[in-house]
Formats: C-alpha cells, sequence, structure tokens
C-alpha cells in the first residue's frame, strides 16, 4: 500500500507539469490579453499601451514567462494577479473560505437527502416513492440553475414577505447583512437560497447512483443468502448492502470534491457570492489575468490527483478485495 | 483479477476527465464578452456643486444610508492603475479633482476656485501655463490640509516608471508642477496640450499614499484617502464597499447621508428584485430591455440622460488585404457615393424600435453631446436616394437584384457589390442589428456577409490580428466615445498619422481616412488654447466626415440608471458617474 502510494505521488509531478504546460499553452490561445479592456479606450494612447507591455512583463517570450512561472511555483509563490496587483494566493484564499462554506454546505446536505432516498427507492423499485423521486431527481438535474435560483428569489425574496418583520423572507443574495455585527441567523438566511439551489441540482446524479449501486447489490447471491438466513430487510441492506453499494457514488464524489474548491459560478453569479467561480471567471478569464487562471487551474488540477488517491483508500476500506501493489 | 482491472478502469476514467475538465474550464470560458466600452472611458472623477435645491415640499434632511447595486466589482480604486467604469462609480464619492463636468457637458470648478480659461488668466496666451487657485480650507478626510504639493504629486505619481500606470497621456507633456503658495498650482506644459481640463481630475494625497516606485502595492489602491463627501471604511471585493460620511468635506453641513453601501451584484435580473424589494435604492447600468418593468415598478424612478457617441460602422476606405496599404483604394468603399448611399439605405429608426424598445436616437456624428455636440442631423432614411447613389456610381442590378458594376470608379467591370460585415460575436443587440442592416442593404442590393469575432479580435492588437488594425475588413461595428474632451478621438479617428501600418500597429484611424485638409484642422485645434474656437474647428471636420460618411453613426444611447424614490437629489449626468453630486443627496423618510 505504502510503495503504492510512494508511486502515485511520484507519477503526479510529472502529470501535474505536464498539465501547467497544456493549461498556459491553452490560455496563449484565448484571444485577447490584460491590455484588451483599453484597446478601444481614446485616452490610452499607442504609447501607453507599448510601455503597459512591456512594464506588466508581457513582452516577454512565451516560453520564460513559463519558465518564470514554474520556478516561482517550487519556492512557493503563486504569482501576482496582472489586474489588480495583488498576490494570487490572497486573491484565492480571499475566496477559498467563502466557496468552501457554500460547497460543503451543499455537499453534505445534498449527500444527507439522496443517500436515503436512494436507498429507499432501490429497496422499493418501481413504488409511488421511487417514481416520485426519480422524477424529482430528473427535475433537479434538468432545471438550469440560473433559471431556478433567480426562481427563488422572486419567490422567496420579493414575494413572500416575513411575517414578523414585514420585510423579506430571505435576502437576496450575499453572504450576510453588510455592515451587521455577526450573526449566526443571518448567516443562516442567507445560505439557504443558494445551498438548495446547489443541493437540487447534484441531488438528481446522487440519487440515481445509489439507487443503481443499491440495485445492482440487492441482485447479488450473497444478500439473497442474507435473506434466506432470516435476516430483517434493514438489517439486511445495513450490514450486506450498504457499504458495496455506495462505490460508485464514492467515485462519483472523489471527482466532486476538487470541484468544491473551483465554486460554483452561476449560483455565485445569481447570489452574489464572492467565492471562486466568479474569481475565475470575471477576473481570470474576463481580463485574461494569467497568474490568476494558473493558481487556480493547478490547484484544481493538485486537488484532482490527491483526491484520486483518496478515492482509492476508500475504496480499498469498503471493499477489502481492491488490493493495490 | 478482477479487482486489478476495475481499479485501473477508473483511474483511466479519472485521468481522462480531469484532463476533459481541465480542457473544458478554459475553453468554455468563451473569450471575453467583452462588453463595449461604456460612457466615459477614464471618468474623470467628479464630484458635488449644488444641484437645484429638491422640490419637494420638505427640505433635505440628515442622516439615512443610500445602497447601490453594481454589476461588477472594481479591480483597484487607484484611477492611475485602472480604468473600469466602476472604478470611476467608487471614486466619484470619495476623490475629488479640479475640476467636473456637469450634466450640459460643462466644467464647474471643484476643487479649483474657479475653471481657469484665456479670459480669467488662468490660461496664459500661448496656453503652456495653466493656473489653478485651490479653495480655502479644503481637508483629506483624515484632516489634513490639500496643498499644490498634492498636485504636484499626482503629476510626479502619474509618470512614476515601470509600475503599471495606465494612462499618461497629457502628464507626460507638462515640464513642472510650480507651488508658489499652498493654494496655487501652476502647470507648465512642454508643448500646449489642448485637453488640459482634462487633467488633474483626481488628487491624491502625498502623506497617505506611498513610495512611488511601490504603487502597485500601495494601501491607497484599496482605501484611497480623499476630500469627497465620504471615506471608505471597507471594500471586500466581489461583495460591496461600505462609505461614511466625511467629516471634513468642504461644503458645510453636507453630505447629507451617513453611509454609503455599494454591493456587487453580478446578475442584473436579481439586482431588478432587490430594487423591487427596497434591498437597494440604485441599480447601476441597465439596458433598455429592462425599461419596461422598470418604468411599471412601484416607487422607482429611471434615470436616462443621453450618452455621447454610440454604435458605429467604420467603412475600410482602402483596400481589404492584411496588412492593407493606405495608399490603394478600396475595391467597392473607396467611392464616397457608395458610402452615402449605405448610410441612406439603413433604417437606424427600425433597429431602435425593434432593438432597443425606441430609447435611442438615430446616430448623426461622433460629436452629439455635451460642450463639443455639433448638432448634426443624421442623415435621412431614403431608398430611392441610396438606390441612385449606387447607379450613378457605376452600380447595376444582376439578375438575383444585388448589383453588380459596370464603370464603377476602380472595381473592374462584372464585380459583385458584395461586403463583409463584422462585429464582436456574443453580443447579441448587435447581431441582431446585423440582421436587419443586411436586410435594409439587400433592398438596395448590396449583399453583406456576415463574419463576426470575439471582441477581443476585433477590438485587438496587430499581432492579435485585430482587423481593423490590419485592414482586412469591409465594414466593422462596434461603439466608442470622444469621452469629455473630444481632442483624442478626433486625432484618433481622422488624423491620416493614425492609419495603423507594419510601421505604426498602434495606429486608430481604422477606416483610413486621409485627407490633408482634415489633418490641418486637427493641427489648429491642438494648437488651440480656446476651447470654443477648438469647437468650432472640431465641428468642421464632423461635417467633412458627415460627408465622406466613412463612418455610420447608427444609434446613440441613453445612460440607464434606476433609483427609489425615497433617495432625493438626484440629477442626471452622463457626463461622470452616479455619485457625482452625492453631497447633495438625502433620504426620505419613509412613513410606515
Amino acid at each position: 500500500m505504502t510503495k503504492y502510494f510512494l508511486r502515485r505521488t511520484l507519477q503526479a509531478i510529472p502529470l501535474l507539469l505536464l498539465i501547467s504546460i497544456a493549461v498556459f499553452t491553452l490560455m496563449q490561445l484565448i484571444p485577447g490579453g490584460p491590455l484588451t479592456a483599453y484597446e478601444n479606450n481614446p485616452n490610452i494612447s499607442a504609447d501607453d499601451l507599448a510601455r503597459l507591455q512591456e512594464e506588466l512583463g508581457l513582452n516577454v517570450h512565451k516560453h520564460i514567462q513559463y519558465w518564470n512561472w514554474v520556478t516561482a511555483i517550487l519556492r512557493g509563490d503563486l504569482g501576482t494577479s496582472i489586474v489588480t496587483k495583488l498576490p494570487v494566493r490572497d486573491e484565492i484564499l480571499g475566496r477559498l473560505g467563502n466557496t468552501l462554506y457554500l460547497s460543503f454546505v451543499a455537499f453534505f446536505g445534498a449527500l444527507l437527502i439522496s443517500i436515503p432516498i436512494g436507498i429507499i427507492s432501490a429497496t422499493r423499485q418501481y413504488s409511488w416513492f421511487d417514481h416520485l423521486m426519480t422524477t424529482v431527481a430528473f427535475i433537479g438535474q434538468s432545471m438550469p440553475v440560473f433559471w431556478f435560483g433567480l426562481i427563488l428569489i422572486i419567490i422567496f425574496h420579493t414575494t413572500i414577505k416575513n411575517p414578523f418583520t414585514g420585510g423579506p423572507l430571505f435576502p437576496g443574495g450575499g453572504m450576510f447583512t453588510i455592515g451587521a455585527p455577526f450573526a449566526l441567523d443571518d448567516r443562516l438566511r442567507h445560505l439557504i437560497l443558494p445551498a438548495s439551489v446547489l443541493i437540487f441540482f447534484s441531488l438528481g446524479s446522487h440519487i440515481r447512483y445509489m439507487r443503481a449501486g443499491m440495485l445492482d447489490v440487492m441482485h447479488q447471491d450473497y444478500i439473497r443468502t442474507a435473506h434466506a438466513k432470516g435476516l430483517r430487510e434493514r438489517a439486511v441492506i445495513a450490514k450486506h448492502a450498504f457499504k458495496n453499494s455506495i462505490i460508485p457514488l464514492v467515485t462519483i464524489i472523489g471527482l466532486e470534491i476538487p470541484g468544491l474548491f473551483n465554486g460554483a459560478l452561476i449560483t455565485e453569479t445569481i447570489f452574489s457570492w464572492p467565492g471562486m467561480g466568479r474569481l475565475f471567471f470575471t477576473q481570470g478569464i474576463e481580463r485574461s489575468d494569467y497568474p490568476i487562471m494558473m493558481g487556480i487551474l493547478m490547484l484544481s488540477a493538485t486537488l484532482i490527483v490527491v483526491f484520486g488517491l483518496v478515492t482509492d483508500v476508500v475504496y480499498a476500506f469498503l471493499d477489502p478485495r481492491i488490493r493495490f501493489d | 483479477m478482477f479487482p486489478r482491472f476495475r481499479i485501473s478502469g477508473i483511474r483511466m476514467l479519472k485521468v481522462f476527465s480531469m484532463f476533459v475538465a481541465l480542457v473544458a474550464l478554459v475553453q468554455c470560458a468563451p473569450a471575453p464578452t467583452a462588453t463595449p466600452a461604456p460612457a466615459a472611458p477614464t471618468s474623470p472623477p467628479a464630484a458635488p456643486v449644488p444641484p437645484p435645491a429638491p422640490s419637494a415640499t420638505s427640505g433635505p434632511t440628515r442622516g439615512g444610508k443610500v445602497t447601490m447595486a453594481m454589476w461588477q466589482s472594481p479591480v483597484t480604486l487607484n484611477g492611475m492603475l485602472g480604468t473600469q467604469t466602476v472604478t470611476g462609480e467608487v471614486r466619484v464619492f470619495v476623490v475629488e479633482g479640479m475640476t467636473g463636468v456637469a450634466a450640459d457637458g460643462a466644467r464647474y470648478p471643484m476643487l479649483a476656485k474657479e475653471v481657469p480659461t484665456v479670459q480669467n488668466g488662468g490660461v496664459s496666451a500661448d496656453g503652456k501655463t495653466i493656473t489653478y487657485n485651490l479653495k480655502e480650507g479644503v481637508l483629506w478626510s483624515d484632516g489634513k490640509p490639500l496643498t499644490c504639493d498634492d498636485f504636484n504629486w499626482l503629476w510626479q505619481a502619474r509618470l512614476a516608471p515601470g509600475v503599471g500606470v495606465v494612462s499618461k497621456t497629457g502628464y507626460e507633456d507638462i515640464e513642472a508642477v510650480e507651488c508658489p503658495s499652498p493654494t496655487k498650482v501652476v502647470v507648465k506644459y512642454k508643448t500646449f496640450y489642448a485637453p488640459y481640463l482634462s487633467l488633474f481630475n483626481e488628487s491624491l494625497p502625498k502623506h497617505a499614499s506611498g513610495d512611488l516606485k511601490d504603487m502597485a502595492k500601495w494601501e491607497y489602491n484599496r482605501k484611497p484617502l480623499g476630500t469627497g463627501p465620504f471615506k471608505i471604511d471597507e471594500w471586500v471585493t466581489d461583495s460591496h464597499v461600505t462609505l461614511s460620511r466625511n467629516a471634513n468635506y468642504r461644503e458645510k453641513d453636507k453630505p447629507y447621508l451617513d453611509q454609503v453601501v455599494i454591493r456587487i451584484v453580478p446578475s442584473s435580473e436579481v439586482a431588478v428584485q432587490l430594487l423591487q424589494s427596497g434591498e437597494i435604492d440604485i441599480m447601476w447600468n441597465n439596458t433598455e430591455a429592462e425599461l419596461p418593468l422598470l418604468e411599471k415598478m412601484q416607487g422607482v424612478k429611471v434615470s436616462q440622460p443621453l450618452q455621447i457617441g454610440g454604435e458605429r460602422m467604420f467603412l475600410n476606405m482602402a483596400e481589404n488585404k492584411d496588412p492593407s496599404d493606405p495608399k490603394k483604394p478600396h475595391l467597392i468603399l473607396s467611392d464616397v457615393r457608395v458610402r452615402q448611399a449605405i448610410e441612406f439605405g439603413m433604417n437606424k429608426q427600425r433597429i431602435i424600435d425593434k432593438l432597443l424598445f425606441g430609447k435611442a436616437k438615430p446616430g448623426s456624428s461622433e460629436l452629439n453631446a455635451g460642450f463639443f455636440d455639433c448638432k448634426a442631423t443624421p442623415r435621412a432614411y431614403d431608398v430611392e436616394k441610396a438606390k441612385t447613389l449606387l447607379t450613378q456610381a457605376g452600380w447595376t442590378p444582376g439578375a438575383d437584384g444585388i448589383r453588380v458594376s459596370k464603370g464603377a470608379q476602380v472595381a473592374p467591370d462584372g464585380t459583385r457589390l458584395r461586403l463583409k460585415y463584422s462585429t464582436t460575436s456574443g453580443n447579441k443587440l448587435r447581431e441582431d442589428s446585423q440582421v436587419l442592416t443586411v436586410e435594409d442593404m439587400k433592398a438596395i442590393g448590396v449583399e453583406l456577409f456576415i463574419e463576426n469575432a470575439p471582441s477581443a479580435v476585433v477590438i485587438g492588437t496587430w499581432d492579435g490580428n485585430s482587423p481593423r488594425r490590419r485592414g482586412n475588413f469591409d465594414i466593422i461595428q462596434y461603439s466608442s466615445n470622444a469621452g469629455v474632451d473630444a481632442h483624442s478621438q478626433m486625432v484618433n479617428l481622422w488624423a491620416s498619422s493614425q492609419i495603423p501600418t507594419v510601421d505604426n500597429k498602434g495606429g486608430t484611424n481604422y477606416s483610413r481616412f486621409s485627407d490633408p485638409k482634415a489633418d490641418e484642422i486637427l493641427k489648429q485645434a491642438a494648437s488651440e488654447p480656446d476651447t470654443n474656437k477648438r469647437k468650432t474647428l472640431y465641428c468642421q471636420l464632423t461635417q467633412m466626415t458627415f460627408d465622406q460618411a466613412n463612418m455610420i453613426y447608427l444609434y446613440q444611447r441613453f445612460d440607464i440608471d434606476a433609483y427609489r424614490d425615497r433617495l432625493q437629489g438626484w440629477v442626471e449626468n452622463s457626463w461622470d458617474n452616479n455619485g457625482w453630486n452625492a453631497a447633495s443627496w438625502w433620504m426620505k423618510k419613509t412613513t410606515p
């Protein structure tokens, strides 16, 4: 096992290097650059633009830019944002907390809801409950997040009033009431709508995977044996079926967790949530802030590798037949 | 056996999906959906001059808080390091300059006692020395006095090398900023700089900025200190900026408000909901499409001053080639009759009615608002005239109705009247307007084919293969505006020295307009200290270019902002940011 992890970790180094080259190259292919925002401004002269090219280091040859970036990374320096002039590390840390707060609440919320639903759906296959939940799952997955988020705001912010205060039932975005001192209930009120959107969205796939995994296991011989030896349904599911049925879901979760760090661009946009998705999109991509893009993409690449490894450990734990050597 | 196989399968799947995810991440990021530069590019910070007293029966009262929603977050609050409109929208509450621009586009004194002119002695006869007298007793919000030294410092900061100051235009032409007394600022130029009033419309506290070479790291960039009515308490990127009353503000009893909160609300659909529920008081930067909803909304007023500039088509007068030789004429568009015919054949009003909810004015010329307004009348929509002009120019309808040359100026006989028509892809309004224009042109026998590109390419650089720079285009459409002082824009668009070529990659005369008379007018204007005379010269040039029809102005939009009517004292001003007169804003007490 140890040898296996050592090997995997060593393999990750060239892999990440390769990814960084791929990402860096792809980034350069995006048309425009950090100065595009100034191109159509009559008060910024061609001389100004040429000077800025120089001052921002955009004239430096691409492979040297890449080399500088890699060597800085090895020193633990993610670089400085071209647009805001702030260290990329600070930019990311400034949003990461907000993003993890929202995405982990949604993540665990979705798991807590979808696992039991998936199990019940599978054990009572084709019952009304199963049909209802399958429908709900499909609705959740196929509803566009921006539309659903907006509808929630229209209903729970604009339309329905809080019967006690007369104000809106839920706030229409943001993480907390600006200017107010910290209050737990205020935070929760701001969290409910965006978290619901995210939960509802991932509910669909989670229920489907849990249900499919469970159905698969329920038809195995050892489950029949367990039934035959007189175990109660509950015990069969909890003791024999559950652990084996969850492997497909674990795979999905393993792929999903690194994504939680990236933020949810659309939900963040609708609910004015200052998270990673907006940092990556509006500052990174729209303004061609290369260091920000590189920083975030490499962070997620690293997380994907790390959680790939973690997923493997979980497999071994769930199914002792799985061995690594 | 079985487990091994399974693991490697999953692992492959994971590695593969990781790549897919990364590639997708980068690629689905459509090239910057770059929004067209909104009005007032380098919005000069401006501020309050008392507007007409509120007409309400009760006068202004102290206290209260105003919340404004903006869809974009500033990247910096240092106006030297960024020119975003939203940077200006925040700075306007805090930072003041020598002069400001009022609603009619005229300058008014802000920190200066009066706007310097030749008549009042503020501008020397040769225009190279400008003298400002500062108002007495102006304090920074930290209580320190504002002095001439701060303006000398501003000039030095603008010229700081290697720190990424965006624009040095104008400041580079200054020889010295002298301080004969703490309240007298004498600016000496090396050469006359016509838009001298556009400079020093900001202020920079020498005591609260830092070492010039560290400008990128200044605390000031996140929390600028100013002399304006409000001071910044906190800025959380992508979330909010909170500002509170500056007790040291130079006008007595003002500002009336205690607090201004700027919330970043990236979705305008959501901002409309927040405006309706009253969670915000001001919604910045609305579109025409939102007007019907906003106008019906109870307790909400819509502010809509006319913008300067607007959407236009650049017609390439030189050959369509990469790179284009400006000496060689365009096969079709070099004939002025064809260019005029195209404009006569354009139903601008239809675009406005169908796509802009009737809320825009047909475009007329570059200078269509404010002090430099030349009041040109748009070319009327006249299909017959368009057809006659084309026939005169040697283009007669072919079998399918599209014209073919016979005896045209440049095109050999048998050339089809077919032109490439490009704009920034992904901009729905523009793409829809293209459809209407193509229809209009077909009606007069001109065939347009659409070939769009991301805005970063269309409005890009020579090395980024921008067609407007290299000249491999027939017609390109996007928005631009001259800003408060038309000088730069006039030179950029019409001076022959500005035609982009291999040796002048940064050139900005995209339609390749070249006329010695125009160059002469621009030269005269560039050395004219009297702004009124300068305007006359620009209007002459505007008339000339109007006749040439090498730039077809489609429509002039309005600056649409919405606010709840409990906010009093709002004055529309498309020349400055919403908060330009925030010192005079106050909140009507709501009766529950």
